[in-house]
């Protein structure tokens, strides 16, 4: 099995830009980027690569209980798992006499990704896979992707929004309008030409301005729930409001130290205040859930841990 | 193509079947109307014509019906959308209902048999007939089914075939004369052949029978294949 390219250059549609794109064996990427694109790059790797995109298009036995289901697509796909193995994997144990018709949301959701581990896919593309679900079955999807790169299968994942990208997999890429961007060695880059720039910097600061249109909005550093790089812009996050600012993380991160920010993630600044919980997904992945009406959660690094747990005088 | 999936399938729907109340209803109906008929007997038995009308009632709701409305559930709620890699799993899946189906319908059959005190009357080449007659419906429910995008839709489908092809012998009673060009046609149509043959005893009926089966069958082949085009 070779790796996956994904090879848009000839463009036959308005939405999805030309772009290019290798996904490696045993490996998972995520690409993150606005409805429109995605429904036109579901669209184009179903047509022209044959291959069966995980979405909420497919629907389930509803009148048979959650075991049944299962049992069935475990002779159809002949998977040699015994039930009883995947009725846990996947945690359903606890809903597996129920009719499907009467499980949750997120339940449901979790049969989904037992039937398509079982169909057993080449190439695993999911489509906003854990846009609506709980930390549970969160976590069920993390474990799963784990396991499909342990059977040398490929996963991608097509996300809205960057925190899910960054949370679910190594590789991410944003896909906007003007091509394919890799998230993370973006930020790098940035990084080192924001080293040169030498910017005026105004003493005791307490006011963090972003534009809207032509307006400028001075924010109270409290006001903050965190601050999120994109693609060589900094965003405020307020409530799931977002603000453009012009100053970089790194410009930006040395101002807010001392009201109590903490540099997280590679792309993103939280106010420590408002961290509610530090969630831990399995394999050493970490989120913190910001205490917000959204309830946002925000990728927190393997090496920035222990200095949270030091901040919080955790350990 | 793989027994262990069209087994997969034959379980499901199986299953399905019993919590179904649409499918589960179909066999009672013909069931309590040949209680009903059973009762209309005078004393020596049931004239071959109602049996048929009964054999006819049953093929077309519970072979053709049950078939339809299992195809277009999985049409309308997309279940078969992942599970369909090749034309060869529609085939399993087909072959896995159909097996459904059969059972369904034998059992409903003998039953009703059973109660219109009939099972006497039934020889060799009337089971022959019986038999080549259930592929006809079998088949006509399958080219319905396969296209066939909701269930509510399958009425739309059914009422003719239980008409046209269910109740044929029945149509001479609307009072067409014996001459009317109806009534030849309705003669050479599947049922009224073997209720003829019951009193023939001659074999050409079935070869009339197994035409109109082959004609079914190939239209649920042309089906097939246009379903198939469609996804590819």
């Amino acid at each position: 099995m070779s790796s996956l390219i994904i090879d848009y250059v000839e463009r036959t549609s308005d939405v999805l830009p030309s772009f290019s794109v290798e996904i490696e064996k045993h490996t998972s990427t995520a690409i993150y980027s606005d409805v429109d694109i995605q429904i036109s790059l579901m669209d184009f790797l179903s047509r022209e690569k044959d291959i069966h995109v995980f979405d909420f298009e497919e629907a389930l036995y509803e009148r048979l209980t959650v075991q049944e289901n299962i049992h069935f697509f475990r002779k159809w796909f002949q998977c040699s798992i015994p039930i009883s193995e995947l009725l846990v994997k996947f945690d359903l144990q606890q809903c597996a006499g129920m009719s499907v018709s009467k499980c949750s949301p997120s339940e449901m959701q979790r049969i989904y990704y037992a039937k398509y581990y079982m169909s057993n896919a080449r190439w695993n593309v999911f489509y906003d896979p854990i846009s609506s679900v709980n930390v549970q079955t969160m976590n069920v999807f993390i474990q799963l992707i784990e396991r499909i790169l342990e059977e040398k299968r490929s996963v991608l994942i097509l996300v809205a929004s960057a925190e899910h990208a960054l949370l679910l997999t190594d590789i991410a890429y944003r896909l906007g309008t003007d091509g394919l961007h890799q998230l993370e060695t973006e930020s790098e880059e940035r990084e080192a030409e924001s080293a040169t720039i030498t910017s005026p910097v105004v003493e005791k600061l307490f006011k963090i301005p972003a534009k809207i249109d032509d307006k400028v909005i001075l924010f109270d550093p409290t006001e903050i729930d965190y601050i999120e790089s994109q693609s060589g812009k900094s965003y405020i996050y307020i409530n799931k409001d977002a603000f453009a600012l012009d100053l970089t993380l790194t410009e930006i991160e040395k101002k807010l130290e001392l009201y109590g920010f903490y540099r997280c993630h590679r792309s993103y600044i939280v106010n420590l205040q408002k961290v509610r919980e530090i969630i831990t997904w399995s394999k050493n992945t970490y989120s913190l859930r910001i205490n917000n009406k959204a309830q946002s959660t925000i990728p927190l690094s393997r090496t920035k841990l222990h200095v949270i747990q030091e901040i919080f005088k955790l350990k | 193509m793989n027994a262990a999936r069209v087994m997969a399938i034959f379980e499901k729907d199986l299953k399905e079947f019993t919590k179904n109340t649409t499918i589960l209803f179909t066999p009672f109906i013909t069931i309590i109307l040949a209680i009903i008929y059973s009762r209309m007997e005078t004393g020596d038995g049931l004239p071959l014509i109602v049996v048929y009308a009964i054999v006819g009632i049953t093929y077309a709701s519970v072979t053709s019906g049950v078939m339809m409305i299992l195809m277009a559930e999985e049409n309308e709620k997309k279940t078969l959308r992942g599970l369909i890699m090749s034309p060869a799993s529609y085939v399993e899946i087909l072959l896995g209902k159909s097996l459904v189906t059969a059972l369904m319908t034998f059992i409903t059959l003998i039953i009703s048999f059973i109660i219109m005190e009939s099972t006497n009357m039934i020889d060799i080449q009337q089971i022959i007939g019986l038999l080549v007659l259930f592929f006809f419906f079998l088949f006509l429910g399958i080219a319905v089914g396969l296209f066939v995008k909701s269930v509510g839709m399958t009425t739309v489908y059914l009422m003719p075939i239980m008409f046209i092809f269910g109740f044929t012998s029945m149509i001479e009673f609307l009072g067409f004369s014996p001459d009317s060009i109806v009534i030849k046609i309705t003669d050479y149509m599947p049922i009224p052949q073997l209720v003829a043959m019951g009193e023939t005893e001659s074999w050409s009926a079935i070869g009339i029978v197994l035409i109109w089966t082959i004609v079914a069958g190939l239209l649920a082949f042309v089906c097939f294949q246009k379903v198939k085009k469609d996804r590819a």
